[in-house]
């Protein structure tokens, strides 16, 4: 079979090449914002992923991990009763005031109280054995490197938090929070810290099991006693979605995105179908002589499907490859920029299916290859 | 009338047109272009339609090929009444039965001289080694052998010409219709094209049908036909065949 299509696109890349820079653009386009999306959004569930606890207690009807109440105590007790659970550690969300020594006006932070033993759960994949050891002296805080200017503060020195003072004696990387800055400290100073005199326990209580693929079963059967106050559970990873699609879906930054997305994708398809059918009308009378030589349009129309698959497929590779770079340079900068097998896989068909729709308004073109008109 | 070929399809002619009217509306302005026409045509033949341009020689080559409908009147090819096909079985019986060769040579610009006269091969079944032995003997007719492997750019016109032959002729097509082949071309190549097609016709027994204003083809077809407004003014015969003829007619 003479490959046409792949011996045309060959042969007349110049033509081509719109289409395939459209298509790159838009998968880039497509990639990057999921990326961005995903590092950025992602980083609002870093306490639980961070964490290696495997079913979170806390307040019922609690949205996202910032927006957690206080639950009782002993709430700890009735978790422990349950023979799956192998250990259980509270964790104390504070909002606060920072006051650093340079001129930064006040910073609103997200006090972390955390065990600092070394076997702890919190924390327990983002922050150094060494680091959380030294959390363990009173008063003494954590904070994220890229924030240091933006606390206008630097390890060794103090500031105060809600009008306490308090010490930095670590910097951690990759805990940067999503409107406020992380601060983390140990269970005692967080509770210096809490100004209200209404919170007695602990924001969450997190558990790790002893098979976390019961995750699921052991937050359902821990569910709904009353006992101890209102709380409720979930396994991490219902909760982690459940904090990032929080923050996608009711702040309006994922309609957002995905009007974004779609705005993308349209001009992706406009530019791209118009060469794709810029190119069939070049082809025309080529491929009326071949109709009228008996070859179906059904056949012809194959051959426009299969040039904007390879301009899909080529736009693709060339998104890839680009993408790849920008992420390296992102990670580089502390951008927040992730991608997940999924996302990639998002971006592909998107890509692909800009490519087919571009292909199918081009193959609407191929109705003036009529062979009758050769004759005139 | 009588050529040396067998004696059957002598009575059944390759192409019949009964009386066939054709008209094309732009408007409020309705154009007869052709009126009532009737015609036959044998097997093994050149017959050239001649006449100035409008007056609808193109227009009955379309009609004739199967590639625009009659308004009235009947079109047998091969047997065929081709009004009674639709899109689909037009297309199949353009596949199995006709070549065409047009004004401009339609070339693809990507693929070579081979290439060009494999495709259409590839759509009509063939095994990959029956299409390329087709491709290969095709352009070996029509004198190409040594230039297949170029691409349209570094052909000439008269080359071109050639391959868009060679890709109607490997088909092996009972019916082979021209549309002007010859002029885009300067004399020396129009004159080895009108040959091309005049040896088609006796030595495959194809019945070509050529269209064209180019006074230099009469002496090279076996049969004129001159239209003007849509009719044949004058339906004569040049000098008998000669060439292959073992027998002289009549």
């Amino acid at each position: 079979m003479v490959a046409l299509a792949r011996k045309t696109l060959i042969y007349e890349w110049r033509r081509f090449l719109p289409a395939m820079l459209a298509v790159g653009f838009a998968g880039l386009l497509q990639l990057l914002q999921l990326a961005l999306v995903l590092g950025i959004f992602g980083s609002t569930s870093l306490y639980i992923t961070g964490s290696s606890a495997d079913v979170w207690v806390g307040y019922p009807g609690t949205q996202s991990v910032g927006s957690g109440r206080t639950i009782d105590a002993d709430v700890e007790s009735r978790v422990l009763m349950d023979p799956a659970v192998l250990r259980v550690e509270p964790y104390i969300w504070v909002d606060g005031d920072w006051r650093g020594p340079a001129e930064t006006g006040g910073v609103s932070v997200f006090v972390s109280g955390i065990d600092p033993s070394p076997d702890a759960l919190m924390f327990s994949k983002a922050l150094p054995p060494s680091l959380r050891a030294r959390l363990a002296e009173p008063d003494a805080v954590v904070v994220d490197r890229s924030v240091l200017n933006q606390l206008g503060v630097d390890i060794g020195q103090t500031a105060t938090i809600n009008g306490h003072q308090v010490r930095v004696v670590g910097i951690s990387s990759g805990l940067r929070a999503l409107g406020g800055v992380n601060v983390l400290c140990s269970l005692d100073t967080a509770r210096e810290l809490d100004e209200d005199p209404a919170d007695i326990g602990p924001t969450y209580l997190v558990a790790k099991l002893r098979d976390p693929r019961q995750a699921n079963a052991v937050a359902a059967r821990l569910r709904g006693d009353t006992a101890f106050g209102p709380y409720t559970t979930w396994s991490a990873k219902d909760f982690a979605r459940r904090s990032v699609l929080y923050w996608l879906f009711d702040t309006g930054a994922g309609a957002g995105v995905l009007f974004l997305a779609g705005i993308v994708f349209l001009v992706g398809a406009v530019i791209t179908s118009q060469t794709l059918i810029a190119a069939v009308n070049g082809s025309v009378r080529e491929y009326a002589t071949l109709n009228a030589l008996g070859v179906g349009v059904a056949a012809l129309r194959r051959v426009v499907l299969e040039q904007a698959f390879w301009v899909g497929a080529l736009g693709l590779l060339g998104a890839g490859l680009l993408g790849i770079v920008l992420m390296l340079l992102a990670r580089s900068q502390d951008v927040p920029v992730v991608l997940t097998l999924p996302a990639v896989l998002v971006c592909i068909v998107l890509v692909m299916g800009l490519a087919a729709v571009s292909g199918l308004a081009a193959m609407r073109s191929l109705h003036r290859a009529d062979p009758a008109t050769l004759l005139r | 009338m009588q050529t040396a070929t067998a004696a059957e399809p002598l009575r059944t002619p390759a192409l019949l047109a009964e009386n066939i009217s054709k008209a094309f509306v732009s408007g409020q302005q309705r154009t007869q272009v052709l009126d009532g026409l009737s015609l036959s045509l044998d097997a093994g033949e050149l017959t050239l339609i001649s006449g100035p341009s409008g007056c609808g020689k193109s227009t009955l080559l379309a009609i004739l090929s199967g590639l625009q409908k009659v308004d009235s009147g009947r079109v047998h090819a091969l047997g065929s009444e081709l009004g009674q096909l639709d899109m689909r079985a037009l297309e199949r019986f353009r596949l199995q039965h006709t070549g065409f060769v047009f004004q401009g040579f339609n070339l693809f610009p990507a693929l070579s001289a081979f290439e060009q006269v494999e495709l259409p091969l590839n759509h009509m079944g063939l095994s990959r080694n029956e299409a390329r032995a087709r491709a290969q003997s095709s352009l070996e007719e029509v004198g190409l052998a040594h230039r297949m492997r170029l691409r349209p750019s570094e052909l000439s016109g008269g080359e071109k010409q050639r391959v868009a032959i060679a890709r109607a002729l490997a088909k092996k097509p009972e019916l082979l219709f021209a549309d002007e082949p010859t002029s885009a071309l300067d004399a020396a190549n129009g004159q080895m094209i009108i040959d091309i097609l005049h040896r088609i016709a006796r030595t495959h027994g194809t019945t070509v049908l050529c269209v064209s204003h180019d006074p230099r083809l009469v002496v090279h077809a076996d049969r004129v036909l001159a239209m003007e407004d849509g009719r044949i003014l004058s339906d004569w015969r040049t000098h008998a065949p000669v060439i292959d003829s073992k027998e002289l007619p009549l």
